[in-house]
């Protein structure tokens, strides 16, 4: 599993960008995206592209934590998101490792999928291969939480201003580590 | 008088004799004041300093006769006597820490008060700029607060920061000399 | 689904910004979990970093009122020596809490969620996490509540609506006596001032943090047995007027 966790503020205004890969089932925690080369600028759109829905969600749901809110199969991304109550907005995405030979689709809406995406095996519940089983949704909320507690360390400042891109290293350490422990 | 009985006067007119406020509504509220004067000063720290220094003695101006009145203590015997007041009464019953005493110069006119804890600098992360771990003494209103609150009871001194974990350091000290006793006749310094 | 883009032209300045070439860089290599040492802030050694230091650690600590009193009366003169008249005044210290209200929020919402005696419900009996404020009642309960609480240690002393047909938007939070006024001496020609001001801010930063544009303002209503009672008058904007209505209508709570 291949993620990009972006941070945006209310505005929509990217605050933060990672990109890591699984530290489960032996996963070395690198980012391998199907698109190498364009990844930075796909993960963007991708994430973008379900603010729509992000925001309907907002209203309907009081939670914090959205859960998985969106899919984009051409590329089968997986969209998590989380709202602070101050309107910042944790979106993760979530790409499985593409297999090397063809297997089921496991993918929901798999008749809009181009032939080389659909690789994904639903049946497996390891974090590390389904994007939307019970166990993944709980992973990404522990991740999410533990990203919020150093979100707001950072945002008690009183020189962090909303909307500000966080900068410090000791917050990216901070959620790599929740990358590693939880994802 | 001894450190631990300037200890427990002040544990005794913290418990007894304040009102009391959420300390994190006095810590919001300092950093809402520096943040201020960077932006207004347009991270111009030497100057953010000097006016929170200002600041702080127009408070020590104010504060040392609240402090004289609520402690009900006399003169000092010497400045060893006022550096214990300061610490373990003064800034027990203003801000509920009592900084340590230490690194006494030999002539006895010059001690550093190393703060454990300091509640104004609490979820405080300077600006990453490059300067204001360098220039900036966040909690630069303390020093401007002893100098007015001195100054009232004849004693001028020079207080100012010499580390602070905020900057990267691994304690914060402030360093307090005495200048001098200031004779009855001389009304205080207006700035 | 292949949703269009709907911040596209965004998304452009992004590609653009600087932070883009590390991340680049990160993505590719990503050899390192620990930060290069030269950038970014020094920390001491004891790591006594924000991020070290536990967010609930002064939760129940105290200060001095004199203290409080002190920094915010130089906050008010330091204040009022930039402005010109009592309006721009109140206006500063407006903009001055309105940061405040949205740390306070992101605060009082992860001590609910990271704690069993939630700082958001009055029983503590559930420990689920809380909702973010969905209708306007809800924002302003949290408001009265939770947040007061976390200020000044009780809550608000009234929440009322406007009964006034002309404007539903507006609601009313009473403080009998705000402790931004209490030790506050306010030079004479500024006698009209209200520095529960800095409170409308907070108050403003919060409604509008949880996406309820409004504006707040703090008003003296003495009375003969509160001589500083003020009320903060909470208007609310035409969209989030217009949201509640639909929201009414799908039975959201």
């Amino acid at each position: 599993m291949s993620y990009y966790f972006t941070i945006l503020s209310p505005t929509d205004t990217p605050i933060f960008n990672i990109a890591f890969g699984t530290s489960k089932g032996g996963g070395d925690g690198i980012a391998r995206f199907r698109f190498p080369d364009t990844a930075q600028y796909m993960n963007q759109f991708i994430i973008h592209s379900s603010l729509d829905i992000v925001e309907e969600a907002q209203w309907i749901n009081g939670g914090m934590y959205l859960k998985h809110i969106d899919t984009y199969p051409p590329a089968a991304a997986y969209i998590s998101a989380f709202l602070t109550p101050s309107g910042a907005r944790f979106l993760l995405l979530h790409q499985p490792p593409q297999l090397p030979s063809g297997t089921s689709s496991g993918l929901g809406s798999s008749s809009l999928l181009g032939s080389s995406a659909s690789t994904t095996r639903a049946s497996s519940s390891s974090v590390a291969a389904n994007p939307t089983s019970p166990q993944t949704e709980e992973a990404v909320r522990q991740f999410m939480n533990e990203v919020y507690e150093s979100y707001v360390k950072t945002a008690m400042s009183p020189f962090y201003k909303q909307g500000m891109e966080i900068k410090s290293p000791v917050f990216r350490t901070k959620v790599t580590g929740a990358g590693k422990k939880w994802l | 008088m001894s450190t631990t009985k300037a200890s427990r006067i002040g544990e005794e007119i913290w418990k007894t004799r304040i009102d009391k406020v959420n300390a994190e509504l006095v810590t919001l509220t300092y950093g809402t004041i520096v943040a201020q004067l960077c932006q207004d000063y347009d991270s111009d720290y030497k100057q953010v300093n000097q006016q929170l220094d200002k600041m702080g003695y127009n408070i020590g101006l104010r504060l040392i006769e609240d402090f004289l009145a609520k402690s009900g203590v006399g003169r000092c015997a010497n400045f060893r006597d006022t550096a214990d007041m300061i610490a373990k009464v003064g800034f027990k019953i203003f801000l509920n820490v009592a900084p340590t005493v230490t690194n006494w110069a030999s002539d006895n006119n010059q001690f550093s008060l190393i703060f454990d804890e300091n509640p104004l600098a609490d979820f405080v992360e300077l600006p990453d700029d490059g300067r204001a771990q360098d220039e900036l003494w966040f909690s630069n209103i303390l020093c401007g607060v002893l100098r007015g609150a001195l100054e009232m009871v004849q004693m001028q001194i020079e207080a100012h920061f010499v580390s602070d974990v905020l900057r990267g350091d691994d304690t914060t000290e402030m360093r307090v000399s005495l200048v001098r006793y200031i004779e009855d006749e001389m009304p205080p310094e207006e700035e | 689904m292949a949703a269009p883009p709907r911040h596209s032209s965004m998304m452009a300045t992004n590609a653009g910004a600087p932070q883009s070439g590390a991340n680049d860089r990160q993505q590719v290599t990503q050899q390192s979990l620990t930060p290069q040492p030269t950038q970014g802030l020094r920390v001491p050694s004891n790591r006594k970093t924000i991020y070290d230091r536990h967010l609930n650690r002064s939760r129940n600590a105290e200060s001095s009122r004199a203290s409080f009193a002190y920094l915010f009366g130089e906050m008010v003169t330091y204040a009022q020596r930039r402005v010109t008249g009592i309006q721009d005044l109140e206006k500063r210290l407006n903009e001055q809490g309105y940061p405040l209200g949205l740390r306070l929020l992101d605060l009082l919402f992860y001590r609910s969620t990271s704690t069993s005696s939630s700082a958001l419900s009055s029983s503590s009996t559930s420990s689920s996490p809380p909702n973010r404020p969905l209708r306007i009642i809800t924002l302003l309960h949290l408001i009265h509540g939770p947040l007061w609480r976390l200020l000044f240690q009780r809550s608000a002393d009234a929440l009322e609506h406007s009964v006034s047909p002309d404007t539903p938007n507006e609601y009313m939070i009473t403080d009998n006596d705000p402790l931004v006024n209490t030790y506050i001496s306010v030079p004479r020609e500024m006698s009209m001032l209200n520095c529960a001001a800095f409170v409308a801010g907070i108050i403003e930063g919060v409604c509008d943090g949880c996406g309820f544009e409004a504006k707040v303002s703090a008003h003296n209503q003495p009375t003969e047995m509160w001589p500083s009672r003020t009320v903060f008058l909470v208007r609310f904007g035409d969209s989030v007027m217009e949201r509640e209505k639909v929201l009414e209508r799908n039975g959201v709570k």
